[in-house]
């Protein structure tokens, strides 16, 4: 497989043709007919991810350094270039985020009835924004895609969300610009204090990563900057009151792609940038306790609020706050399994609330409502649908054998040396996960049925088979067989640890200067 | 590079030729109407000789900055450097859209009397003085020309109590901003015996600042601070550009208040460089006072049009924070942040001459809604104006604001780049729901936006500008370059002067 990529030059061309086209495919949709734009937007992004399947060979799984890159130069007086490249995280990140995208716009077939063109044209916008963010090297070219999968995101929820999505959208957009600006001065800062220091201009994430510690005390400051952004989009409590209303707002793709991606970008942008330029401040024991604290507080409150939601569609959106929760304890865990764990969750995260959003909008298109209490015993008149939604809540709250239980067993298996305590109270979240998706499930697919309405429900038709039956073989493949995923992460989990400890490396500056190799 | 001795005739008329060409031209327009000056077509050929007389001083204007030519010497009276030539190159753009919007707005708004051109090109003339002044007395000459034209053209809709109310209310307040900047030129040449910025500044180098040219400077900020809209001397604004005909209040947007920044600038760093401890604290206070004030109250409005109008206030805090720098990089930030902004909003207020009827002064929110059904291209074009204006990436604004964030924080300051970004935060509150209006609610009825369109000259205006706002958002290098380089040049003549 190498041998064949290799021979078509893959290495070269594909990070650029990943994004440039769904940039390419707005054109057809926007110009073609109404009727044909969704098909346009699945054959789009279907190519997309056939062409992105080929980075998991790309990828040499020996090396944890970034890979692939490629520089463009930009706007050269200020340091600024075009620069791309990928390693183990950035890799599953971008093929979560090109799997999804297909089933969103089969998700989108029926419930998205006006404004087609312009909602597939989002779409696509959406899908270039995500993979460059995950792809940036750049740290201008990084602000610039995080703010971009914006404007396409509020439009989504804006245009075709619920009822009160124009609050829901104004508040999503306001509540992440703010934090992305205070990040914007932070990296200007941290670019201006390094060129102070070295006397060179770059906005170049390895000139960056390498100098970082010469910013001095301004690096608490330049931390916080960046952590509030990133905060606010994982999201952490208390940052996180934006997200019920944009995931309940959102469409069933807006919130499957929030959920599943989005969530992510705040979690990666730790991984990255945040914890790798200022581990002497992030991994300080008082921000420690305060990212521990929080992130357990978020486990727990995220699930007891879940618990008392009547909207299905709610509790799965305070959910992600309790999962997203586990990620960050992983990442403060310090340790390859603690890492890797919170690798895992981010992925399992993308696929079971993915399943569970995209679960509720076919019951929501049948029936119009999300309320748990207009349900009951639906499992006599939708067994397949029952089958996968039953399969699917297990996988979020961390059946064994399916994947939801990998990363939150290895987070929690990773982060007990460091935080015990944190650890303990965690592992509670656990609890009350079966406690609120096993009473939903029971509530909603099992008991008597006795609303008449219900009676008259269809079962999944093909469309909807054929979106969850690859997510279904991910939850199981994932639960089953995570070895492949977790040894392609394990280099690039391995350097983070290695970057961000700098103490217990041995020759920190032959890590950092050994960055970045460009595969000719 | 070319030698000019500014104290020959030859010299200062080569030095000045734009402006020259530019006057002599808005005579020759003002001649021509005086025997044409009836019917619509009347109007039109006024509007279509402005823009030959914007662009044939535009054409001096590249040829004095291609020739490089620099003063032989002393700089006296005007500067001959490319800050001076950035200022009047967006001084003249600013015009050009002026007139372009205005063909069909006036004929629409039946506003027939042609000297409305003339006008635009003398005040564009005085705004050129403006950048360009090297000295106290120039300076305040242009600034007359400029504002006297200006509040002639805000109160061009006779027929309109608002449009009468902005000219006496402009008029009023401009006399007394001019009265202040007046008195702080003569405190100026009472303390060094000299109106010539670079000599004011040898004077007042490596002393102790007199209480006297203190006073001066300060009188100066609160002349310059009205024409500029900082708060607290920005009362007058918003009725202004309420009451003006909306392209009037574009071109005072953009042009005026370009060359009032350009002017304020060079004051600051050729005059009273060795003044930075002074000076500094005050625009820093104007400078968030702005800031804070202008988007606060424009968070309340309801009309677009004083929407525009406060923001435009608080843009003006955006710049004097890079102002605050007294560098060559602010200066910079500076030329290209009045650029970006004067597409901006010159492109803004265009859109909004579509939008309404008799002086746009009641278009709100609840009018635009649904507008991106009936009319996708304007709905798009003021989206991408507003995000612009936001300072979103992928737009002109976004690399305005960057620049004066990188000018600020290569100073070490990091409160007012906060400020900054904070204040862009409420202003996402009042530029977010133009876009939401326009594309997530629905339109109350479907003949709603029916009247809503452009005249051809005003569509192609801008259409260009957004263009130029996204081109410029993506491929910001050249600019970046031109803007630099423009503000390298501010006090090079100043600086050897000092040592005398």
């Amino acid at each position: 497989m190498t041998e064949l990529l290799d021979s078509i030059g893959y290495g070269q061309w594909i990070l650029h043709a990943l994004v440039l086209l769904p940039l390419l495919g707005v054109v057809p949709v926007l110009l073609g007919p109404e009727s044909s734009a969704k098909w346009t937007a699945l054959i789009v992004t279907t190519l997309e991810l056939v062409l992105s399947l080929g980075l998991w060979w790309a990828l040499d799984p020996a090396r944890g350094t970034l890979q692939l890159v490629s520089n463009t130069p930009w706007i050269p007086d200020w340091g600024i270039s075009y620069r791309v490249g990928i390693d183990g995280i950035s890799l599953v990140m971008v093929l979560l985020t090109t799997a999804l995208m297909p089933i969103s716009v089969l998700g989108s077939w029926h419930n998205i009835t006006r404004q087609e063109r312009g909602f597939y044209a989002m779409m696509l916008t959406l899908l270039t924004g995500l993979v460059g963010v995950f792809l940036a090297l750049d740290l201008f070219v990084f602000y610039i895609y995080f703010e971009v999968v914006l404007i396409p995101m509020y439009f989504i929820i804006g245009i075709w969300g619920g009822p009160n999505r124009l609050y829901a959208a104004i508040k999503f957009f306001i509540y992440t610009m703010a934090g992305s600006l205070l990040m914007l001065v932070a990296i200007v800062a941290l670019v201006w204090r390094i060129q102070s220091v070295t006397g060179y201009v770059s906005f170049s994430y390895d000139h960056v990563l390498q100098h970082a510690g010469a910013v001095g005390p301004l690096a608490a400051w330049l931390f916080a900057a960046f952590a509030i952004a990133f905060a606010i989009k994982v999201p952490i409590f208390p940052f996180h009151t934006w997200l019920p209303d944009a995931h309940v707002e959102a469409p069933t793709a807006g919130s499957v792609l929030l959920a599943a991606v989005m969530l992510k970008i705040g979690t990666y942008g730790f991984l990255r940038f945040a914890v790798p330029f200022f581990p002497q401040v992030a991994l300080s024991p008082t921000v420690s306790r305060i990212v521990v604290v929080l992130a357990v507080i978020g486990i727990i409150y995220g699930a007891l609020v879940a618990m008392v939601q009547p909207d299905i569609k709610k509790l799965v959106a305070y959910s992600s706050v309790s999962h997203l929760g586990f990620v960050m304890l992983g990442i403060w865990g310090g340790t390859l399994q603690s890492v890797q764990g919170s690798l895992m969750v981010m992925i399992s995260h993308g696929f079971s609330t993915g399943a569970l959003f995209l679960l509720i909008g076919m019951i929501y298109e049948r029936r119009h409502t999300r309320l748990i209490a207009d349900y009951g015993g639906i499992a006599r008149v939708v067994p397949v649908f029952s089958l996968i939604f039953t399969v699917v809540a297990l996988s979020s709250i961390g059946l064994p054998g399916l994947n939801g239980f990998v990363g939150e067993f290895l987070v929690l298996l990773g982060s007990f040396a460091a935080y015990p305590l944190a650890t303990v109270l965690a592992t509670t979240g656990v609890i009350f996960a079966a406690a609120y998706l096993l009473w939903a499930l029971q509530r909603m697919i099992f008991y008597r049925l006795d609303n008449p309405e219900n009676e008259r429900l269809t079962d999944l038709n093909g469309r909807e088979l054929a979106m969850m039956v690859p997510l279904l073989v991910g939850i199981v493949w994932l639960g089953l067989y995570p070895a492949p995923v977790l040894r392609r992460m394990e280099p690039a989990a391995k350097r983070y640890i290695q970057l961000t400890q700098p103490a217990r490396a041995a020759t920190p500056v032959a890590v950092t200067g050994s960055t970045v190799e460009v595969r000719p | 590079m070319n030698r000019i001795d500014l104290g020959s005739p030859l010299g200062i008329t080569i030095a000045l030729l734009p402006e020259i060409l530019l006057s002599g031209w808005a005579l020759i327009v003002l001649l021509v109407v005086s025997w044409r000056h009836q019917t619509a077509q009347d109007s039109r050929l006024a509007g279509w000789l402005a823009l030959a007389g914007l662009l044939v001083s535009g054409a001096g204007l590249a040829a004095l900055w291609v020739s490089g030519a620099a003063p032989d010497g002393l700089a006296q009276m005007v500067a001959l450097d490319p800050f001076r030539y950035g200022a009047s190159a967006i001084a003249l753009l600013a015009a050009a859209g002026t007139v372009l919007l205005s063909l069909g707005y006036l004929e629409r708004e039946r506003l027939l009397a042609p000297e409305y051109y003339p006008l635009v090109l003398l005040a564009t003339a005085g705004m050129m003085f403006l950048a360009g002044a090297e000295d106290l007395i120039v300076l305040f000459l242009g600034l007359e020309v400029m504002s006297v034209a200006v509040y002639v053209l805000a109160g061009y809709n006779r027929s309109d109590p608002f449009s009468s109310e902005a000219a006496l209310k402009y008029f009023l307040i401009g006399a007394f901003a001019s009265g202040f900047l007046l008195y702080g030129i003569a405190l100026a040449y009472g303390t060094t015996g000299t109106t010539n910025l670079s000599l004011i500044g040898a004077q007042l180098s490596g002393r102790p600042i007199p209480l006297m040219a203190a006073l001066g400077l300060g009188l100066l900020l609160i002349g310059m601070g009205f024409k500029i809209s900082a708060v607290p001397f920005h009362m007058w604004a918003p009725d202004v550009y309420d009451g003006s005909p909306t392209p009037v209040s574009g071109f005072m947007a953009t042009g005026v208040k370009a060359a009032a920044f350009a002017a304020l600038v060079r004051v600051l760093m050729e005059a009273f460089p060795s003044a930075i401890e002074l000076w500094q604290p005050v625009i820093a206070a104007l400078a968030i006072a702005s800031m804070v004030v202008g988007n606060l109250i424009a968070l309340a409005q309801r009309s677009l049009k004083r929407m525009l109008a406060y923001s435009s206030i608080a843009h003006a805090g955006y710049m004097l924070v890079a102002v605050w720098t007294g560098t060559h990089v602010g200066a910079g930030a500076v030329l290209l942040y009045l650029l970006a902004y004067g597409l901006t909003t010159l492109a803004s207020f265009g859109f909004l001459t579509a939008l309404g009827r008799g002086g746009e002064r009641d278009v709100t929110y609840d009018d635009i809604a649904g507008l991106a059904a009936s009319r996708p291209a304007i709905a798009f074009g003021l989206s991408v104006c507003m995000l612009s204006l936001l300072g979103f990436p992928g737009t002109v604004g976004f690399i305005g604001k960057w620049y004066i964030l990188t000018a600020t924080v290569a100073e070490g300051q990091m409160i007012l780049p906060v400020i900054l970004v904070l204040a862009s935060v409420l202003s996402a509150g009042y530029y977010l729901p133009v876009v939401m209006a326009m594309y997530m609610r629905p339109s109350p009825s479907a003949e709603r936006h029916a009247a809503v369109g452009l005249s051809p000259t005003a569509a192609g205006a801008i259409a260009l500008s957004v263009a130029a706002v996204l081109l410029f958002g993506l491929w910001p290098s050249g600019l970046l370059k031109l803007a630099g380089a423009s503000a390298r040049t501010l006090t090079q003549t100043a600086l050897p002067l000092a040592g005398q």
